[in-house]
């Protein structure tokens, strides 16, 4: 098993992050991974850090001499075309061949054209689960364009048949990620990720890149998303989380990599969430360890024992919730409201 | 608790316009949070993260006096950037609850990189 591990980007960050890593002896975690230069492309998630390249060179280095290897996300799944004028593809040429130079192993990408960019680079090339890849048709599309590595779409996480599918489609690697706690088919996901990839970015618009940042009035799809699951909260349960004691599941069918998510929050939440998937095992709310409805954690208390033995129902879950209603069951069983 | 408040404002803008030049302190507020924290913040337009560090103990001074004057212990005082940039878009003292003690100020680094920290009340 190997972790992958979220990083906010500053270097005392990391720092605590292999500290922790080393003084705990967690070897599972492999590599960490932040984001790139909002100068030169947005990201498909909140990003609290501006790197410049010799920011990532020096970390790149301090993470090669702890043996833990650097990935820096490129994701967003928005471009405005840009990718695509002459001026845009100079501009990522020249940003993953400085990325390359800094001595970066991965760089993480959702738009197929960058992947075929980063063809002729030794880093590695992770789709990102922006990309979403959630058949082995398309995962044989990603491998064929030069991926080395996906990460498949969250809301395939418990879909055993599709990811056994997939790793037998193709021969690159596949990882999942563990904590995201969106909703299960989230109708705002792409919504959400091109709102991110415009507003990460510094130039608001690619084509004027002195134009104005977007003044938007507030994080639509977020309110909403929190809102549902206030209101309904088997929309919690119907997430497609893994929990710690869960990934030998996963290993079971041939998948070794582990990715958590959350690289906006903060160092200690990272930490709390690197201990727990190191250890395979949590005790407390299992709210704590997902990443996107923090705000959940103060209103909902699920103990993660509780859940022991659900990974058994949802391995063969049809997902025809009308029919089943196993995960409305559960949440009245193991979903307690906090009592203030 | 008004009075407090238009005053910590009326303060914290005049006090940070004399140290750093033009500067607005649009909105002071003082909030409660569902775990438990509670607070003082200020919106900041003009004030840079280098303006911060240089009159750091200005500005934990002056958090701290008024976020005692709205009755708030300020045991973690910080500064919020625009993610990405240098402009410091909020001033902050908290009291804070005990997970965010661990969560949020429990680390050796800053908690996130938007977030420069002023003041770390020892536990």
């Amino acid at each position: 098993m190997q972790l992958i591990i979220p990083h906010p980007g500053h270097f005392s960050a990391l720092k605590e992050i292999i500290e922790t890593k080393e003084a705990e002896g967690l070897k599972e975690v492999e590599e960490v991974y932040m984001a790139g230069s909002p100068e030169v492309m947005g990201s498909g998630r909140a990003t609290l850090h501006a790197a410049l390249i010799e920011d990532i060179k020096e970390q790149t280095a301090y993470a090669h001499q702890h043996h833990v290897k650097m990935n820096v996300v490129l994701n967003a799944s928005c471009l405005g075309g840009y990718h695509l004028t002459f001026e845009g593809y100079k501009m990522f040429e020249w940003y993953f061949n400085e990325l390359n130079k800094a001595g970066v192993d991965g760089v993480t990408v959702a738009e197929p054209y960058l992947i075929e960019l980063l063809r002729d680079l030794p880093m590695e090339t992770v789709i990102s689960c922006v990309a979403h890849v959630d058949s082995p048709q398309r995962a044989e599309f990603f491998e064929a364009l030069g991926a080395d590595a996906i990460t498949v779409d969250t809301n395939i996480n418990r879909n055993f048949k599709v990811l056994e599918a997939i790793l037998r489609a193709v021969n690159c690697g596949i990882r999942v990620i563990v904590n995201e706690g969106c909703l299960y088919k989230c109708p705002f996901r792409y919504s959400h990720f091109n709102l991110f990839s415009h507003i990460t970015t510094f130039r608001a618009s690619f084509s004027n890149a002195r134009a104005q940042p977007l003044n938007t009035f507030g994080d639509y799809y977020f309110d909403k998303c929190i809102s549902i699951r206030v209101r309904d909260p088997s929309q919690i349960i119907r997430s497609p989380w893994i929990r710690p004691e869960d990934m030998r599941e996963y290993e079971a069918i041939g998948i070794e990599d582990f990715k958590i998510s959350g690289r906006a929050n903060t160092v200690n939440w990272i930490l709390n969430g690197m201990q727990a998937y190191s250890s395979r095992a949590y005790e407390g709310n299992l709210l704590d360890l997902l990443d996107c409805p923090a705000e959940l954690k103060d209103m909902f208390f699920i103990d993660n024992a509780d859940l022991a033995g659900a990974i058994k129902q949802w391995k063969g879950c049809k997902k025809i919730c009308e029919e089943c209603r196993y995960c409305d069951e559960l949440t009245s069983k193991v979903v307690g409201e906090i009592k203030k | 608790m008004k009075k407090e408040i238009g005053e910590g404002r009326r303060k914290l803008e005049e006090e940070l316009k004399a140290l750093t030049g033009n500067l607005f302190v649009p909105e002071a507020k003082v909030f409660e949070m569902t775990c438990g924290c509670v607070g003082f913040t200020s919106d900041l337009r003009g004030l840079q993260s280098d303006d911060v560090e240089v009159f750091k103990d200005r500005i934990n001074a002056l958090l701290e006096e008024i976020s005692k004057s709205v009755g708030v212990e300020p045991e973690f005082v910080y500064a919020r950037k625009l993610p990405g940039s240098e402009e410091v878009v909020t001033l902050t003292a908290r009291e804070l609850c005990e997970r965010c003690k661990r969560e949020f100020a429990g680390s050796k680094a800053p908690p996130r990189p938007d977030i420069m920290v002023l003041k770390k009340k020892k536990r």
